[in-house]
């Protein structure tokens, strides 16, 4: 006779739901509002989403107040886990939405941002960002996985191109694959150690040594395989060019920083444990996946003709660059993921939105893509605001100091020292010597070719209205003065770090 | 006012800079002439505050940026800097002053006025994340005045010279976040405080590597050979007024470098590596020298000849005893002075014929007389004749490494001959002789706004030829504590005996001590 099940709501610990439940009744209150008046303007699903998602910000200070205090919190039957790394990467999702959705507020009409459902789907996808980063239950990993790319793949599809119905199938087909091999992976970690939550597996598997050490192997694969994927590591990548040049400038940009945090994140979870076992093989495998990705990476950006393409790899390349700290797995190198990634936010964001206030209806006859460099070239003549905020995002990327990117990039780079890796840091340190030809490329084109666009530069700013530009404002300040910042996040970021045990 | 100065002088042209966007594009000149003067006066008050007779660090200033990383916002200058600020200053002033008809006048100034920040930036700051932000960004305005104002390969010269430098400079961060590594193993405290770092005795075998990866980054910079090929190419397609900064501070940074992060902090890798660097050095005076003779192009001659100088100071940085050092600090200053002279007058014959060919020149000396008189002295000078600047200091820089070595001296002593031979040569093809090209008859004699420029540098190059203790004296002082502190700070016994022990009570006066 069983006993009956008796539960009481205070041991579920709901408040801990609060941060992903906001964006799903935003999401729904957008479908509502479609329902009873449809034909409203974007502006409102803009504003109403954005609203939302201050909200959420809120919402999520709060649970770092508490989290301050009291610790890590479950919730939910324990399947909820709301650590400093389910607040910072939250932090960072919400964040950068919050710099997107604006850009939704283009001078040109893209139709896929007169669907109220654009805007339910985008809320809908941040929610299960945060489901997959708030625990360490693969079951629960999976279902916000799923959440956020089945949304996603959805946002492409609705660009309306040829192009982006092609990345959508693209990126839809390698994402089903990869959602394959993650449930295969958690399949073989749950039939060695009978649990789905990574800190029991982590505690079965120490427990009994890695005496199946072949099939943590097997299900390491799977999961590396899985999480290549989602990270676009070589040689899991050759979707993300296509995916990106299909999609919006917007989205592109978008997707270079949102789902890779949320991937990042349980990327750490479940690495490091398995980093810190000694398995030799894990690490090495590691080591050349990062070291590959950012390199490779580095050397086709070197040859693209197309900015978003160059911007494409080179985000594969920097993705590559932070998984370097998943492999070091210090406090110091976790927390440099984080403070990398805050700053790669602002200034790949505010790089592609700035692709995406140029972008015009239709091409011109001397231009082969969207964004080629020729586009570019002599726009310090024509637009010299844009051109030299372009080339501060540019400069920043490539590391170049003061800027955002270099703090993160120093102090990642010093994790290594610190860590024992002085081999991966001088390949990180020449990686970035050689990421600094590609973005030199473009300063090349703007500043010192002569302009081949003969219109006074409107073809640069031929998407921009106010929200555009306050957003690119808002990056490119962020940019400049991020040295401000760098101590008081490094402060906040590695108390949570640290707090949670990583 | 005093008290926060040396920040004024780093962030007042940048100021500036920002400021110019609103300024007509008329009076741009004016404004710029303005800035820069205002700024070398700022300078010049510098050395009339500064207290010659303390070998430490004066008119400190600590902001913290990154505490809990040990980063902060520190500058102090001492003797070894002082003058290169001092340099820095009077160059952007006359090269503005001078500025020629030039496209795109006002962006080429606020992009001087921008270099000009990180030129004070470079040479005053004290914590080493400050020093190599400010020596990265120097990269970005010297990208632009090459690549936009520059010859027809500007392009490839410009992206060149930025990639070198760039990765050069990457690996000398890794050295750096090594270096405060170490600290903090040591005290359990970040730094990159370079005061800090002065205090921490590190391995020999660690102090090699660190050393190495801070030679790369240095060494690019200076440019030693073999990696001076982006040297010839930068300074070929340069505007003048770009050669002119690049000749006379931009490559100073890599030379002050050493002198303020490699000797200091690795003494014992500095002795170790004392006879590859000198010996690279050598080769650097000999085989710049031989290329410089072979050259077609005035300009390229004057390059290859500051390269071969250069190689002089380095072989004076590595004698590690005052005279060396000091003699390579003032050699600093000197070829700062004449070469940047030089590419000046090379910038003025090129104005007029818009060809750097000495082969479309002949007998100048009858048709620009004041010309060939200002060239001739500078000639003399950058030759090393007795009673110019760079007598001095090539003296000193020799007779320190005299005291090192021989024969590896007399080798480079070999060097200045061949200097003599390839300077003297270029004069006569130009200036000796029947005019041969009809353009040349006419040619106009340097004009008022040239001689702004020009008039000084022979005076500096004269006046401190035949007097050199103003410079001379406070650069010692302060080289005496950089070799003190080496002497303590070795630890093998080669390096004992290889840094002279100077039994100095070394006042190490801080700026609050000075007040």
């Amino acid at each position: 006779m069983l006993s009956p099940v008796n539960v009481s709501i205070e041991s579920l610990n709901l408040m801990t739901l609060v941060p992903m439940l906001i964006p799903i009744v935003g999401a729904l209150l957008i479908i509502v509002i479609d329902l009873f008046k449809s034909d409203q303007h974007k502006s409102l699903y803009v504003m109403l989403s954005l609203l939302v998602l201050g909200v959420d910000f809120v919402a999520l200070l709060d649970s770092a107040g508490i989290f301050e205090k009291n610790g890590t919190v479950m919730g939910l039957f324990d399947v909820m886990l709301i650590d400093g790394l389910a607040i910072l990467s939250q932090f960072i999702i919400v964040g950068a939405s919050m710099l997107f959705i604006p850009l939704a507020l283009t001078h040109k009409r893209f139709h896929e941002f007169s669907y109220p459902e654009f805007f339910a789907l985008f809320l809908f996808m941040i929610a299960g960002f945060q489901f997959m980063v708030a625990t360490d239950n693969l079951i629960l990993i999976f279902v916000g996985l799923e959440t956020a790319s089945l949304a996603l793949y959805t946002l492409i599809a609705m660009h309306n191109r040829d192009k982006s119905f092609e990345a959508a199938v693209k990126y839809f087909t390698m994402g089903a694959l990869a959602a394959g091999f993650f449930s295969f992976g958690s399949m073989i970690f749950y039939a060695l150690t009978g649990s789905v939550e990574i800190n029991q597996i982590a505690a079965v598997l120490n427990a009994n040594n890695y005496e199946d050490i072949g099939f943590v192997l097997v299900g390491v694969v799977f999961m590396l395989a899985s999480f290549g994927f989602k990270l676009s590591m070589v040689p899991f990548h050759t979707w993300t060019p296509d995916v990106y040049e299909g999609s919006s400038a917007a989205l592109a940009g978008y997707m270079s920083i949102v789902p890779k945090i949320a991937a990042f994140v349980v990327a750490m979870r479940l690495f490091e444990f398995l980093i810190h076992s000694g398995v030799v093989w894990l690490e090495v495998i590691l080591y050349m996946g990062v070291v590959l990705t950012m390199t490779m990476a580095n050397v086709w950006a070197l040859v693209q003709t197309d900015v978003k393409r160059m911007l494409a790899y080179s985000s594969i390349s920097h993705a590559g660059f932070v998984m370097a700290a998943i492999l070091i797995g210090t406090t110091q190198s976790n927390s440099a993921l984080f403070l990398y990634w805050i700053l790669f936010s602002f200034t790949n964001l505010g790089s592609f939105s700035m692709l995406w206030i140029s972008r015009q209806k239709n091409l011109p006859a001397h231009q082969q893509s969207d964004h080629s460099y020729n586009k570019f070239a002599g726009m310090i003549k024509t637009a010299p605001v844009a051109a030299t905020i372009m080339a501060l995002f540019m400069l920043s990327l490539a590391g170049l100091p003061p800027f955002a990117l270099f703090w993160g990039k120093m102090y990642l780079i010093s994790s290594a020292v610190t860590g024992g890796y002085t081999v991966l840091a001088l390949i990180m340190a020449l990686n970035s010597a050689i990421a600094g030809y590609y973005y030199l490329k473009l300063i090349v084109y703007m500043f010192m070719k002569d302009p081949i666009v003969e219109d006074g530069g409107h073809v640069y700013s031929a998407n921009a209205t106010l929200p555009l530009k306050t957003i690119i404002g808002f990056a490119a300040i962020g940019t400049i003065f991020a040295f401000l910042a760098v101590n008081w996040l490094l402060d906040f970021i590695t108390v949570f770090v640290y707090n949670s045990g990583y | 006012m005093l008290d926060h100065i040396l920040s004024i002088l780093i962030f007042f042209p940048a100021l500036a800079a920002m400021l110019g966007f609103v300024v007509n594009r008329e009076s741009m000149r004016s404004y710029g002439i303005a800035v820069a003067a205002i700024e070398f006066f700022l300078a010049l008050w510098l050395w009339f505050a500064f207290d010659s007779n303390a070998s430490g660090m004066q008119f400190m200033e600590t902001i913290a940026l990154v505490p809990t990383f040990g980063i902060n916002y520190i500058v102090g200058v001492d003797g070894i800097s002082l003058f290169i600020v001092i340099l820095a200053a009077f160059f952007t002033l006359i090269g503005i002053a001078s500025l020629g008809e030039t496209k795109d006048i006002k962006n080429m100034i606020i992009t001087l006025l921008f270099l000009q920040m990180t030129m004070v930036g470079v040479f005053v700051a004290l914590d080493a994340i400050v020093f190599y932000v400010f020596w990265e960004l120097s990269l970005v305005p010297m990208l632009y005045i090459i690549g936009a104002w520059g010859g027809p390969l500007r392009i490839y010269a410009s992206v060149k010279f930025f990639l070198y430098t760039f990765a050069g400079s990457l690996v000398m961060l890794v050295g750096m976040l090594f270096m405060a590594y170490f600290y903090y193993q040591a005290t359990g405290q970040w730094s990159f405080s370079i005061l800090e770092w002065y205090r921490l005795i590190l391995p020999e075998s660690f102090q090699i590597w660190l050393f190495v990866a801070f030679f790369i980054g240095f060494a690019i910079k200076v440019p030693m050979f073999p990696f001076h090929t982006w040297l010839p190419y930068a300074h070929g397609q340069a505007p003048t007024i770009g050669s002119v900064i690049l000749a006379a501070i931009l490559l100073k940074m890599g030379t002050y470098a050493f002198i303020r992060f490699s000797l200091p902090l690795f003494p014992d890798a500095s002795v170790y590596f004392m006879y590859p660097i000198a010996i690279l050095a050598i080769i650097m005076i000999i085989y710049t020298a031989m290329v410089a003779y072979a050259q077609k192009d005035i300009k390229q001659v004057v390059a290859y000849s500051s390269v071969s100088h250069m190689g002089v100071i380095i072989l004076g940085t590595f004698a590690l005893n005052v005279e060396g050092i000091s003699g390579s600090i003032f050699l600093m200053i000197a070829h700062g002075v004449v070469s940047g002279a030089l590419f000046f007058l090379v910038g003025v014959i090129y104005d007029r014929r818009h060809t750097k060919l000495m082969s479309e020149f002949g007998g100048l000396a009858s048709v620009m007389p004041r010309y060939a008189t200002i060239f001739g002295i500078m000639l003399m000078a950058s030759v090393g004749l007795p009673l110019t600047i760079n007598f001095v200091g090539e003296f000193l820089s020799l007779l320190g490494f005299y005291k090192q070595s021989h024969i590896l001296t007399l080798l480079a002593g070999t060097a200045i001959i061949v200097g003599a031979i390839y300077m003297l040569a270029a004069y006569k093809k130009m200036f000796f002789g029947e005019v041969t090209k009809e353009e040349n008859r006419n040619l106009p004699d340097v004009n008022k706004r040239e001689l702004v420029a020009l008039v000084p540098l022979v005076i500096i190059t004269i006046w401190l030829g035949i007097y050199p203790k103003p410079v001379l004296g406070t650069i010692n002082t302060s080289v005496e504590g950089v070799v003190q502190l080496m002497h303590e700070k070795a630890i093998s016994d080669e390096a004992k005996e290889r840094i002279p022990n100077l039994d100095l009570i070394i006042k190490r006066t801080s700026a609050k001590e000075a007040h």
